[in-house]
């Protein structure tokens, strides 16, 4: 049986998206600066213009413009959190991120840090949750802009943006969410919460890849980061990748809540039925603020590598927050700022879960995990006292 | 990305366990949280009986096999001159790899060493 439980990193392009794509490759290939030129350009510029129609509604938005369409979640990451800090620089250069963020976050402020910005880098509690009164008390009057995930991609675990965005804007600083993760799974109100700045990643939820989404409400203060065109508003120069926004409108117009309840009932089967079966485990992350489709593991005794390299003869994709694993050689710094020991990241697995998956794949996940662990804690020298 | 030895030593690793009377006893630990350790039975310097323990990744693992396998019957005086650059008989190894690798070469080493 095969099993792919890596949906945190890539899902698969759902058939309708890749149909309603496929017109935009062959047939309507113009692209939307052309629409002063010609009729193919007029096309395409109103099937753009759809699709930032669509996708702003959904945010809870108020105008199409507010979607800049950029070439994957990491883009948008970086044009929010340095265009922002650009743009407001007269303003004031602190900004405020957390730990656990993702790389595409956590790299540009290092990178505005160089640059003379002064960066605080909030911590988490052991479920990865940030304290919003800590957060408060770190915003200043020279605080531009406050970055924090919504849906973290390792534990799965959820920050109330609705409450951070409050207070972000009591203090008059921009407020951005990489919702990369989390959204459409979990829902956002772009104008109602309070949110400036959204970024999105269609592969996520069954879109295509070398597609991003930035949200930007109208009045924000942000500069490109790229020469070039006039392409988004001025925003991001580039030829608009009209198949991959296409795509992307789609995967977002078909999404269903349904799915979300169903993915989420196979996440707690998953979980139960390992608790079961599999003794000296620990759950990575907040279970009651918790995308619905992540869960994080540690199995003590073992290394994750091994776990998911047997787990992958067995035909299951999955993957681990172990140093042996990563390319720095680093055990996951989101878990070891949740407070872990390196020995609870070396036995660390990520599953993953979609639409696609069924009962009977978490049942021989659930079935095979059992055998792998075992397997591999005859091999090990941890933990025999507690066992024997 | 996994050599085939490595591969086919990782899912079937030889020799694994404890040996009852070992002569001699190596461990290594890294900061990381993998430790391997390994039991010796060495008689007239030849090495009798070979097993091991190990909690790391897959070459981590396939090392230890792969070494079990070869150190059994062999005179410890050729197997302490056993260094990284000797294992690449068997493999190439990735430098991502090399301190895995190298915490199961160094539980075997120093297994050699010390005596219980």
């Amino acid at each position: 049986m095969k099993v792919y439980l890596d949906n945190a990193a890539s899902t698969r392009v759902d058939k309708r998206v890749v149909d309603a794509m496929i017109p935009f490759f062959t047939e309507k290939y113009a692209v939307p600066s052309s629409q002063f030129a010609h009729a193919y350009g007029i096309e395409a510029k109103d099937a753009v213009d759809g699709a930032r129609t669509l996708i702003s509604k959904k945010l809870g938005g108020k105008f199409p413009e507010e979607i800049i369409f950029t070439s994957g979640g990491t883009e948008s990451n970086n044009l929010a959190a340095i265009g922002v800090a650009f743009a407001n620089a007269e303003k004031g250069k602190h900004l405020i991120t957390m730990q656990t963020e993702h790389n595409s976050v956590l790299n540009p402020f290092k990178r505005l840090e160089k640059e003379g910005f002064e960066v605080t880098y909030l911590p988490v509690d052991k479920d990865g949750i940030v304290n919003i009164d800590t957060l408060r008390k770190s915003i200043r009057d020279d605080t531009t802009l406050v970055s924090i995930q919504y849906g973290n991609h390792e534990t799965g675990t959820v920050q109330n943006i609705k409450d951070i965005a409050k207070v972000v804007k009591e203090k008059g600083a921009l407020f951005h969410t990489d919702a990369a993760i989390a959204w459409p799974y979990l829902p956002i109100d772009a104008y109602k919460w309070g949110i400036d700045l959204i970024t999105l990643s269609p592969h996520k939820f069954h879109g295509p890849k070398g597609i991003g989404i930035l949200f930007v409400k109208k009045g924000t203060k942000i500069e490109k980061i790229m020469n070039g065109g006039y392409n988004e508003f001025n925003l991001r120069p580039g030829t608009e990748n009209v198949p991959a926004i296409i795509g992307a409108k789609k995967a977002i117009e078909i999404f269903s809540q349904k799915d979300v309840a169903y993915i989420a009932s196979l996440k707690k089967r998953l979980l139960n039925d390992i608790k079961t079966n599999i003794k000296d485990i620990e759950i990575n992350g907040s279970m009651e603020h918790s995308s619905p489709h992540i869960l994080n593991l540690t199995f003590k005794y073992v290394e994750g590598e091994a776990v998911s390299l047997r787990l992958d003869f067995e035909g299951i994709a999955v993957i681990t927050g172990s140093a042996c694993y990563s390319r720095n050689l680093q055990a996951s710094y989101i878990l070891m700022a949740m407070g872990r020991e390196h020995e609870q990241a070396h036995g660390s697995i990520r599953f993953s879960l979609s639409k696609y998956n069924t009962e009977e794949e978490i049942d021989y996940t659930v079935q095979k995990t059992e055998e792998v662990i075992k397997s591999l804690r005859e091999l090990s020298p941890l933990g025999k006292e507690d066992r024997e | 990305m996994y050599p085939k030895i490595i591969k086919e030593h990782f899912a079937d690793p030889k020799n694994v366990g404890k040996i009852k009377n070992p002569t001699n006893i190596g461990s290594f630990t890294t900061p990381t949280g993998a430790k391997a350790i390994f039991y010796f039975l060495i008689e007239n310097n030849v090495v009798k009986d070979i097993k091991y323990q190990i909690a790391g990744c897959p070459f981590a693992i396939a090392v230890c096999s792969i070494l079990s396998e070869y150190a059994k019957g062999k005179s410890i005086d050729g197997l302490k001159k056993i260094t990284m650059s000797s294992l690449e008989q068997f493999f190439k190894i990735p430098q991502e790899k090399e301190d895995c690798i190298n915490m199961s070469l160094n539980a075997f080493l120093n297994g050699l060493e010390m005596t219980k």
